[in-house]
């Protein structure tokens, strides 16, 4: 019964607690949360001026998100 | 692809994110405010010279943790916002097909050099480097070191790089590497006219740990832009306690602009997951052979590595290293792999032609 409600506790889990601490292969990243088929978590960044934006206004078109950085 | 699907109403977004190599090339150290990093971001812009915008990920990485904690992920998303293709590793081939599958072909497709790109190069030292002698420091991974930042006090002229050796995290007893970079966002460089840096690290009262008191080497040179670094032999960081860094140094912004700056750190004996990997002269660069013989460690035949087994960056870019066209990558074509990686950060460095 104890390792069925941990199991449960971990899959309520946000993905991000739920895999903390864990590096994930490229196959187990590609699957894990948000998967195919979930919308992205709703978070809120910044534009390049400094401007507050939110990830759900990426909605109504297609959009490519590519994560980079300097080096 | 961006001009290609820009016109059928496809969005496109850099993530600006965490620094995944620290010193790599300029001398980029990880920044500290959201200004710091929407300066890097602006930088990138530059150096790319795209026009893809930039969304920029807040201070405490929310955007590449809530995505995945990846350095170079890709997604599309619908326009529900829903996840409809996903990859560990940008590949920009494949997001062509799929914008082809998704919205239809372009008529012309538009090539790199249609674009006429304008490049600048990454932001310049503010002095000579290549003055004072680097430290060595293979295999240590970022400490989690967070500076106490003042809203009105100096900006972090030098910026404080911790690492620690795999005893250290593991036993609370190994290598404590600590770096002062200068930051050539700030355009900023030694005095080394004045006192030397010099710095405290010291546990809170009524905590046991040995205070720890270091200068720098003076420098004969007026004025540099290299790190001042220290490897220090930790013999018990006190279990589960911070430990508090102070240090104080003497930075020049131009030639008239100099300020003797005190700043704080708090460090914890834990890996900093957004720390990143440094690669520069002290840390290591990939070196051609040592990373080329460390990749055939995936290889099933031992000698040659097949498409399948390769990874990441290189993926996309296989049929191109693939000089004698055999299918695999051997060890000299696994040599100009390391020799692409180790420049494929600077600005105008295009991607292998296929």
């Amino acid at each position: 019964m104890r390792t069925l409600t941990l199991a449960a506790l971990l899959l309520a889990l946000p993905p991000a607690l739920a895999q903390k601490g864990k590096k994930l292969s490229d196959e187990e990243f590609v699957t894990a949360r948000p998967a195919v088929g979930d919308v992205i978590p709703d978070v809120s960044v910044f534009d390049q001026s400094g401007k507050e934006l939110k990830t759900s206004s990426l909605r109504g078109h297609y959009t490519v998100l590519t994560f980079g950085c300097l080096t | 692809m961006h001009r290609d699907y820009k016109a059928k109403g496809v969005k496109f977004f850099f993530i600006y994110k965490t620094l995944a190599h620290p010193e790599l090339a300029g001398g980029y150290v990880q920044p500290f405010t959201l200004a710091e990093r929407l300066a890097h971001a602006r930088q990138g812009e530059k150096q790319l010279g795209a026009s893809i915008p930039w969304i920029v990920d807040a201070m405490d990485n929310r955007l590449k943790r809530a995505l995945g904690d990846r350095p170079n992920s890709e997604y599309i998303l619908d326009p529900k916002g829903k996840v409809i293709r996903k990859r560990a590793w940008s590949h920009p081939g494949l997001v062509r097909k799929d914008l082809e599958e998704l919205v239809g072909k372009v008529d012309k497709i538009t090539r790199e050099e249609d674009l006429k790109l304008a490049f600048v190069p990454p932001v310049k030292a503010a002095a000579p480097r290549g003055v004072v002698p680097r430290v060595q420091r293979r295999g240590m991974q970022a400490l989690l070191a967070e500076p106490r930042v003042e809203p009105k006090g100096h900006p972090f002229f030098a910026k404080l790089r911790a690492e620690g050796d795999a005893d250290l995290f593991t036993e609370g007893e190994g290598k404590l590497y600590l770096g002062f970079h200068v930051d050539p966002f700030h355009r900023a460089h030694w005095n080394n006219l004045t006192p030397p840096l010099r710095f405290t690290l010291e546990a809170a009262e009524g905590v046991k740990f040995e205070k720890v008191e270091r200068e720098a080497a003076k420098v004969k040179a007026a004025s540099d832009a290299d790190p001042r670094e220290f490897l220090l032999d930790v013999k018990e960081w006190p279990e589960g306690k911070p430990l508090k860094l102070t240090v104080v140094y003497s930075a020049c912004v131009g030639e008239e602009s100099c300020h003797v700056v005190k700043q704080s750190y708090t460090l914890h004996l834990k890996r900093d997951r957004d720390g990143g990997g440094a690669r520069g002269a002290g840390a290591g660069f990939w070196g051609e052979e040592q990373f080329a013989k460390q990749l055939l460690g995936r290889s099933k035949r031992g000698d040659k590595l097949a498409e399948d087994e390769v990874r990441g960056l290189v993926r996309p870019h296989f049929r191109h290293f693939d000089t004698n066209k055999d299918g695999f990558l051997d060890l000299d074509e696994l040599k100009a792999v390391a020799r692409w990686l180790n420049g494929h950060h600077a600005p105008g460095a295009m991607p292998p032609r296929k």
